[in-house]
């Protein structure tokens, strides 16, 4: 029985660390191979009852929930007493004409997201790094890590502030608009530029975020290299853009393909926050979640909002695992997750 | 700049005066927004309503201020929004805690399906509909502010934090107290916990601030107005400006929408505002925990 279970643990342990990414991949394990005889571990069990029990409630059983996506769903019937209706359900979705759109969005808008803050996070580590008074880098990264922390409706209205003063025109954009002798433009009602202004949030919201992470792991690179570059007579931008920057790209993968994983997955919190039911600005902003929120809310219809549900679940079921199996690879090289 | 006699022995390059400058410059970016939100907060309605925003509270006023603290509405979105922070957190870090040592422990035939139990939802989700049905129809849980706590009770990824900060616990400290006869409950609670205040101060604080800004749960599940947190509130500000005359009426003239609209802002963001230093450090060492040690 012992020597079973000792098998059993020493066979399991690199799975364990396999399907969890944000902890070191490569941890030794701590515990020497001999271990003392232990008594069932029944208390302990029940110290993870609480979270066991909001996972089957909160994640699993809306998982099973999503058998609305093919039912004829009605409030009195229930979940499972409701007629099933085939596929009747994604037909409709990809019949209305929205689905291209918002499909197409949705990519467009997250893949921009994803380019932007990593370049930007990258970016101003590598620049907070060429900073050596201590104290005012510190302060430097306190700052620009804040924006973290505040919510989508906050941003909305900074946002507001800025593009739309009063009744959709003038704000301080506009002002500095006058100051340059351009035109004033009408923000709210201009879809047109929506793609970047939201770019420029995700940047101001995201950008210090990154850089910490970038940051760790440029002080995770072994000072030997930096001196080595020295010797040779490596200038420190040289040093920044031979050496820093290469040596960042494990971590940018890793960061990269967890992107890719939720590109199906639109940043609902920030663009509905700021978007709202602002019909004029849909071409370009209206994404899957804000898509499926809106039907949700306005025509009642459980069965074909949880089709459209399922199939971005789905694609990005498929994505994450995809996006997994490649991480897999860099995971080894990289020094954080 | 103060660089070139830090940097001493070496000589300044073009490339670090660049970045001195452009760091400062996202700085300053980043401060801005919520310096002109702070200064509108106290600048006199007649400015605002001509330009919208205001660098210096010049004809300065407190007449927003007043309005929010005399009148009900955000005295009690100020009490939801406590209230969900406190107990959300609370609840969260005790539930977080408990499964995290579990699966640390390393367990045969335990601790990995629990692992794997917990990283599925990472990867596949039921989606808003699913969750609205199970709220709304089984849980019965619209206007509670726990529709708002519970579907954010775990979040798998600070699971994973926790995890690989319990397993660089030295083992002999536990090993030794097993020696003594401790059950393994008193061990994690005598021992585990208390060895543990660095990771439960980062965790607690991601919990806390995910509680004080979530607004999306709020906007599904609760729609009596006096159960509104305050990120509700302010969201219900935004849709359109002429909403915001409509909130709290409590003195006889017309209220100032634009002020009330960046006090209110203010109001939301100052908790933050005032813990984030103190903070500050315990979020950057939860950011970059494993990643020093490469």
């Amino acid at each position: 029985m012992r020597a079973n279970s000792l098998v059993m643990e020493s066979g399991s342990e690199p799975g364990t660390d396999d399907a969890v990414p944000p902890q070191r991949p490569a941890d030794p394990p701590r515990t020497p191979a001999k271990r003392p005889r232990r008594r069932p571990p029944l208390g302990l069990v029940l110290l993870a009852l609480p979270a066991i029990a909001f996972f089957v409630v909160f994640s699993y059983a809306p998982m099973a929930g999503l058998v609305v996506a093919f039912k004829d769903f009605s409030i009195s019937d229930g979940v499972f007493g409701s007629p099933w209706s085939g596929l009747d359900n994604f037909r409709y979705f990809f019949s209305t004409g929205d689905a291209p759109r918002i499909l197409a969005n949705t990519l467009f808008l997250n893949t921009l997201f994803l380019g932007a803050t990593l370049l930007t996070g990258i970016t101003l580590a590598v620049m907070l790094n060429e900073i050596r008074v201590k104290l005012f880098k510190r302060a430097i990264q306190s700052v620009i890590f804040f924006p973290y922390f505040v919510s989508p409706i906050v941003i909305s209205i900074i946002l507001q502030v800025l593009l739309a003063g009063v009744g959709g025109s003038g704000g301080a954009a506009n002002d500095l608009l006058h100051v340059f002798n351009l035109p004033q433009v009408e923000w709210y009602t201009q879809p047109g530029p929506w793609p970047w202004i939201l770019t420029v949030v995700k940047i101001w919201q995201l950008g210090g975020y990154l850089s910490i992470i970038f940051l760790a792991a440029i002080t995770a690179i072994p000072e030997e290299v930096y001196e080595a570059g020295m010797i040779d007579g490596a200038s420190r931008t040289q040093m920044a853009f031979r050496i820093t920057v290469p040596l960042l790209r494990p971590t940018a993968a890793v960061l990269l393909v967890l992107g890719i994983g939720r590109i199906f997955y639109g940043d609902f919190g920030t663009i509905y926050a700021i978007v709202g039911d602002n019909g004029t600005l849909f071409p370009t902003t209206d994404v899957i979640d804000t898509y499926v929120f809106r039907s949700l809310r306005q025509l009642g219809d459980f069965g074909s909002t949880a089709a459209v549900g399922l199939f971005q679940s789905v694609v990005g079921f498929v994505l994450v695992v995809l996006a997994v199996l490649v991480q897999r690879r860099y995971a080894k090289e990289s020094s954080i997750l | 700049m103060s660089t070139s006699t830090a940097a001493g022995r070496r000589t300044v390059e073009p490339f670090t005066v660049i970045s001195v400058i452009c760091v400062t410059v996202f700085g300053l970016l980043c401060l801005i927004p919520f310096w002109m939100i702070i200064a509108g907060s106290f600048t006199d309605e007649s400015k605002l309503s001509v330009s919208g925003y205001s660098l210096f509270p010049d004809p300065f006023s407190l007449e927003a201020y007043r309005t929010i603290f005399t009148g009900p509405a955000v005295l009690s979105a100020y009490r939801a929004s406590i209230f969900i922070t406190v107990v959300g957190t609370a609840l969260s870090l005790a539930a977080t805690s408990g499964i995290s040592w579990v699966i640390a422990r390393r367990l045969p035939y335990i601790s990995r399906p629990l692992a794997i139990f917990t990283y599925i939802p990472m990867l596949f989700t039921g989606g808003l509909v699913p969750m609205y049905l199970l709220v709304t129809q089984y849980l019965n849980l619209q206007n509670s502010l726990f529709a708002v706590i519970l579907p954010l009770l775990v979040a798998p990824f600070l699971v994973f934090i926790q995890v690989s900060f319990f397993r660089q616990l030295p083992e002999e400290i536990l090993e030794s107290a097993r020696v003594d006869g401790a059950s393994e409950l008193r061990i994690f609670f005598q021992i585990g916990l208390p060895l543990s205040k660095p990771i439960l101060a980062v965790i607690a604080l991601f919990y806390a601030v995910t509680y004080w800004n979530e607004w999306f749960h709020a906007l599904l599940f609760i729609s009596d107005t006096e159960k509104y947190p305050l990120q509700l509130l302010l969201q219900n500000l935004i849709s359109s400006v002429t909403n915001a005359a409509t909130l709290p009426q409590s003195t006889a003239q017309a209220a100032p929408v634009y002020q009330l609209r960046l006090a209110l802002t203010a109001v939301t963001i100052g908790p933050i505002l005032l813990a984030y230093p103190f903070a500050q450090r315990y979020f950057v060492k939860g950011l970059t925990l494993g990643a020093t040690k490469g």
